[in-house]
């Protein structure tokens, strides 16, 4: 296909790329050009006309937040494949029952470990370790 | 002859042990280095036995094959006749006798310090590079124990390398003995692309068959065999590098540089002389390097004060010998010399080194003197040693094997070598007991300790008693290996005269020095005191200052074209490419900003450049 | 579909790593011991690669539409085991001084070692993403194991952010594609652009966006960038695993889907190849030359290694197959020594690792033997004859002289003339003698731990085969036969 043959065949795609530039293109510089402008203080704070906000946005979760709904997406989501089994619980007969004992199996194994290691404990027994960060040893020079 | 093997093998599993083991204690690494070669020795004796006993012939014996390209075979093969066996027993028993030397005189100079098993692991190695080396029936073979003394030598040199001087002369002997061997590398390469062939017994039957007597390649091959030649064994014009290799241990300059290493290149002439017969001018070429050679180390031998640097001299002065008598085609005459003169040259070494450790380490002959009452060993030692070396009539080797070369060279009418050998005979006979009256007569001006012990006494003992006409009495069974010569053309009476001449010759010089050298010298000094005589002295010393003319004419030309070529523009064309690799490399670490937004952008960039040009393509 | 007794030999080796990675877990839950958890590790990897001879009776079996168990697979597969092997023995002797839980990291190993093993076996763009996800979302994590280092974190997220991206790369190229071709099978990709119908032009942007993705995980120029990064900040072990492993699965996967999707067989997509690779060769080699750390030095070096093997896949032939075997063999032998040398003078873990160049200033007089083997795998990586990385190379200029591509073959030439340098830098650096500053230095007792006879016999494997390659290419030729 030589490019006469493509450019015809993508012209239409071509014009919507184009028109859609122009059209925010016109939409900015029109109103910059046709509309006033007023000038502030209040004008540089984040909400013009709201509450003015409280303290930082910067909020530390902890991290037992993230990971508890990480488990549960996680065995969610693999609880998922067992509708897909359900459906075809006929079709795929003993393989597919003890395919999916073993599926429910492994599930069950990663559960008791979440557990075992404490995962799914609002609050951790004890710290595992102070506060320590170690330096790196040395960046090299060429690179940073 | 199943056994050959075992003679090169003895040394080099001594070898290894010895330098995979620094450690050792020196007692046995001690027993180590001298056993082996001591089995070696052993071995040697049984190969004596049964050739006499056989057909005393040529026997090879091939380990195994070594290099075999398309139709190029070659096996890793040892080659033992009469030549070959008289080498090798000289390497493997005069060498066993100054191992056993060493090991006394080894003790006595570290005082328990390391590097004794270094010395016998260096030591052991020589004799088996020197052993492959006469005992290879290729020259391939050759090439390889040649390069292997060579390296020995250069680390003997080099032994006490804390001292840098030291260095500089092994490098010097590694660096001029290398010239010669490029020239018998390119003998080979010749001696190969005419005959397709390394193996020698080959090569000596294939030669006489290809060229006449007196082709230009004949003269060539043999002129660049005689290059090596001159570099191993020290003749002129590269002979400078064997004064300054007495830097290294006594019985290295004993084993290495007076009895074996250095008389390489006599073997090497005397086993291809097919060769050199078919050439004819370099075959005088050969027979006037002996003479030269013998006449400038005899006057430099005159004006040295160092002991070991006159018997460096004497021996440079007796490998001439050699050279002038293969040169007269008087081959087993040669080796007949080689094998005397490695026994009272090992003599006058060890007893060197036995009045050195005596002296506390002093080499300088005027520093010594009178020595006769406490060394007496030493002091018979060195009387038997000296008069071989000068060819004292009837009682010495070296009488029977020297006069024999003067002889022949008479006979077979070179009459000026004859001439020069005898003035060479009587300067020798001149400085040989200049140095013994030196070291032993006079007031005694230092206080020896003598040396003591078996290990020191045997090898002394023995080689004394081999100096004397006991060992002119052994004949090497040189018949089948080298022809006779050319018909003589002077009847015994003309011989008996000769010899009688020689002998007047060598007594007159001990006469001459007994008078210059004995009581207070006072002629000899006031000789020296003038501005000639100084300058004469001079010159002697520095061996006719072949040093300096080798340093104005090669060493100064040579570093000049260095430092010519250090600012080589070609060179610096080529320096552009590293700046432009530094360049880029610079251009392209500042890719390498860590941050994760920059390498997502570049990911892109780069996604849509490439999806760009697989569509455009 | 019917699974019998063949499809499970055929699938044993992942069966076993995926028991061994759920056996591992359960430890882990019962009782952590690191000795006991790495050794379970080993013992399942050693079976998983002796299972290997069983499926050699077996191929090659097609399982489910998914895989194909071929001998090409087993081949890779126990390259995969392998490498698996030698980080797992490194990490043990790495873990020892970590201050923190150390078990996991053999899990997240297996399960990496198992998406390796799938895409070497994938004849299918879902086993494909499968596997590539599977081998590189457990990256992240070992990656960042120690990730209280600053380094180590800040690769893992580095890694994970573009490698996410590369992903979604992969993703749309395969929905392109299928839009197109109606399968995700390799054989059919394309199949109708040899029948003339079709877009080519989606077909086009489908593969060039996959090619994309893979160029990223190979670290090819001009998405190399994080290579460098992520050497550095990673653990030594995981380096090593990074290194070799992924590098691995994703080139024979990238090989197959050359030999035998019909949709690569487009002029333009090849000369994109040929140009992707002289880049690599070039920029590669040349951000190596002033590096003074190692790790990244090993970095910028793999982006021009694989920019030299590379050159296989535009040439696409017989010759190019046995060429990717030798070179990944040699490659992956080499570069595992060198990680492995790195990783013994940086074990047991103290914080950080030994990447520096200075800390290696005369290593040989206090460590003749790492200094040996790390003098013998600099010469094999520079492709220096009698190491296996001249073989590797040798083959590599074959493939590229016998397929007439005359400017890959010249990049391999400067490329490697530029390598020397930096190569001969470090062994310099071994043989020069030790500074009075502070040197780290590998445990004295290294010799006793398993990972120094591992790089030592490494480094005899990498001299054997520079100096009989023989049964090498015996291998891989009946491989790619089979």
């Amino acid at each position: 296909m030589d490019l006469a043959a493509q450019l015809a065949q993508n012209w239409s795609v071509g014009v919507f790329i184009v028109a859609v530039l122009a059209l925010c293109t016109f939409m900015v510089t029109a109103s910059a050009l046709l509309g006033g402008r007023a000038w502030g203080h209040n004008k540089e704070t984040p909400y013009e006309s709201g509450i003015v906000p409280a303290g930082s946005a910067h909020q530390r979760f902890s991290v037992k937040f993230y990971m508890v709904a990480m488990l549960f997406v996680i065995f969610d989501v693999e609880a998922l494949y067992l509708f897909g089994w359900a459906i075809s619980i006929r079709e795929t007969g003993w393989t597919g029952l003890i395919g999916a004992t073993i599926f429910i199996f492994i599930l069950l194994a990663g559960l008791i470990y979440d557990s075992r290691v404490g995962a799914l404990d609002w609050v951790p027994k004890r710290r595992v370790q102070p506060d320590r960060v170690h330096q790196p040893a040395q960046r090299d020079q060429a690179d940073n | 002859m199943n056994i050959l093997f075992l003679t090169p093998l003895f040394p080099l599993l001594g070898a290894l042990v010895l330098a995979f083991n620094p450690r050792l204690p020196d007692r046995i690494a001690g027993l180590v280095g001298v056993g082996s070669i001591g089995l070696a020795a052993l071995v040697m004796v049984w190969l004596n036995v049964t050739f006499y006993g056989g057909a005393n012939e040529g026997v090879t014996q091939t380990l195994w094959q070594w290099v075999a390209v398309e139709d190029f075979r070659m096996g890793f093969s040892l080659y033992l006749d009469g030549l070959s066996l008289t080498m090798v027993s000289i390497i493997t028993g005069v060498g066993f006798l100054i191992h056993l030397f060493a090991a006394w005189y080894m003790r006595e100079d570290l005082e328990g310090g390391p590097g004794f098993a270094r010395f016998f692991a260096y030591m052991n190695l020589f004799v088996f590079s020197m052993l492959l080396l006469v005992l290879g029936d290729n020259l391939f073979l050759l090439y390889l124990g040649w390069e292997g003394v060579g390296l020995c030598s250069y680390l003997l040199i080099g032994y006490y390398y804390e001292n840098e001087n030291n260095a500089w002369c092994a490098f010097k002997a590694f660096i001029v003995t290398r010239i010669g061997d490029v020239f018998l590398a390119i003998g080979m390469f010749l001696l190969f692309a005419q005959f397709g062939t390394l193996n020698i017994q080959e090569l000596l039957r294939l030669a006489p068959e290809a060229w006449g007597r007196g082709d230009l390649m004949a003269e060539l091959a043999a002129l660049m065999l005689l290059g090596g030649a001159v570099g191993k064994s020290a003749q002129l014009p590269l002979q400078t590098w064997l004064a300054d290799a007495m830097a290294g241990p006594t019985p290295v300059s004993a084993l290495i540089h007076a009895a074996t290493m250095v008389t390489a290149g006599v073997y090497l002439i005397a086993r291809t002389h097919v060769i050199f017969e078919l050439a004819p001018m370099t075959l005088g070429l050969v027979g006037l390097i002996g003479m030269l050679t013998l006449l400038v180390a005899g006057f430099a031998a005159l004006a040295q004060t160092d002991i070991k640097r006159v018997l460096a001299y004497s021996t440079m002065s007796q490998i001439g010998y050699m050279f002038l008598a293969l040169g007269v085609q008087a081959w087993d005459v040669a080796i007949f010399h080689l094998m005397t003169h490695a026994f009272f040259k090992a003599l006058l070494f060890l007893t060197s080194g036995s009045v050195i450790i005596a002296c506390h380490h002093e080499q300088n002959i005027f520093k010594m003197g009178g020595l006769r009452k406490t060394l007496k060993l030493p002091y018979a030692c060195f009387l038997i040693g000296g008069a071989a070396l000068s060819a004292l009539p009837l009682i010495s080797a070296g009488f029977y094997s020297k006069d024999e070369i003067l002889w022949l060279a008479f006979d077979h009418g070179h009459t000026w070598l004859w001439l020069g050998a005898l003035f060479g005979a009587f300067l020798t006979s001149v400085y040989t007991f200049r140095m013994i009256f030196i070291v032993f007569h006079g007031r005694e001006q230092i206080h020896p300790h003598a040396g003591q012990g078996l290990a020191h006494h045997v090898p002394l003992i023995v080689l004394a008693v081999l100096s004397t006409f006991v060992g002119a009495m052994i004949h090497p069974p040189l018949e089948n290996v080298l022809p006779a010569g050319p018909e003589g053309q002077f009847g015994h009476s003309v011989q008996l005269m000769l010899e009688i001449l020689a002998a007047v010759v060598a007594i007159v010089g001990v006469g001459i020095a007994a008078g210059l050298f004995l009581g207070r010298r006072r002629l000899v000094r006031s000789l020296v005191q003038t501005k000639e005589g100084d300058r004469l002295w001079r010159f002697f010393n520095s061996a006719f200052a072949f040093d300096w003319l080798y340093h104005r004419v090669v060493v100064r030309p040579f570093l000049f074209i260095g430092r010519l070529h250090r600012l080589d523009w070609v060179n610096s064309l080529m320096n552009l490419w590293p700046g432009l690799a530094l360049m880029l490399n610079g251009l392209l670490s500042d890719t390498q900003s860590g941050r994760l937004r920059w390498y997502a952008a570049v990911m892109t960039g780069g996604a849509i450049a490439t999806l760009l040009l697989l569509l455009l393509l | 579909m019917n699974l019998t007794l063949s499809h499970l030999i055929a699938l044993l080796p992942l069966l076993i790593v995926c028991v061994t990675v759920i056996v591992v877990m359960l430890g882990i839950a019962w009782r952590r011991h690191h000795v006991v958890t790495a050794s379970l590790t080993t013992i399942g990897l050693n079976a998983a690669l002796v299972s290997l001879l069983a499926v050699l009776t077996v191929t090659p079996i097609r399982v489910s539409p998914l895989l194909l168990v071929d001998n090409y697979a087993v081949l890779y597969m126990a390259l995969i085991l392998i490498a698996g092997l030698a980080s797992t023995t490194l990490a043990h002797a790495y873990l020892e001084g970590f201050d923190d839980q150390k078990e996991e990291f053999y899990m997240l190993l297996g399960c990496s070692v198992l998406g390796g093993l799938t895409m070497v076996a994938s004849d299918h763009m879902l086993s494909l993403f499968f596997g590539l996800e599977l081998l590189s979302v457990p990256l992240y994590g070992m990656a960042a194991y120690a990730y209280r280092t600053r380094l180590s974190l800040e690769s893992g997220i580095k890694y994970m952010v573009l490698s996410a991206a590369a992903s979604a790369f992969l993703l749309f190229g395969m929905a392109l594609l299928y839009a197109e071709s109606g399968s995700l099978a390799f054989a059919d990709l394309g199949a109708r652009l040899t029948e003339g119908g079709g877009h080519a032009s989606w077909l086009l942007m489908g593969i060039g966006m996959m090619v994309i993705a893979m160029a990223f995980k190979l670290s090819l120029v001009p998405f190399h960038l994080w290579t460098a990064d992520v050497y550095e900040g990673a653990p030594a072990p995981v380096t090593a695993f990074l290194a070799t492993v992924s590098k691995i699965a994703v080139f024979a996967l990238l090989m197959r889907l050359f030999m035998s999707a019909p949709v690569t067989d487009i002029a333009s997509l090849h000369t994109i190849v040929a140009i992707i690779a002289f880049l690599s060769m070039m920029v590669g080699n040349l951000m190596a030359l002033r590096q003074d750390n190692i790790k990244r030095l090993m970095g910028y070096s793999s982006i021009g290694h694989l920019g030299y093997l590379l050159t296989v896949v535009v040439a696409s032939d017989d010759l190019a197959l046995l060429t990717t075997g030798i070179y990944l063999i040699t490659y992956v032998a080499t570069t595992l020594a060198t990680f492995g040398v790195i990783a013994l003078v940086s074990s047991p873990w103290q914080g950080s690792d030994v990447a520096s160049l200075k800390f290696y200033r005369g290593l040989f007089w206090r460590r003749p033997y790492l200094a040996a083997v790390m003098t013998v795998m600099m010469l094999s990586l520079a492709g220096i004859p009698m190491t296996a990385g001249f073989i590797g190379k040798f083959y590599v200029l074959a493939t590229g002289v016998e397929a007439q591509l005359w400017w890959l073959v010249a990049g391999v030439i400067i490329g490697s003339a530029l390598s020397l340098y930096y190569y001969l830098r470090v062994m310099v650096m071994l043989y020069l003698h030790p500074t009075e500053e502070e040197q780290y230095d590998a445990s004295s007792d290294w010799g006793q731990r398993a990972g120094g006879i591992m790089v030592i016999l490494l480094a005899l494997a990498v001299l054997v085969l520079g100096i009989y390659p023989q049964p090498m290419i015996m291998l891989v030729s009946s491989a790619i036969l089979g």
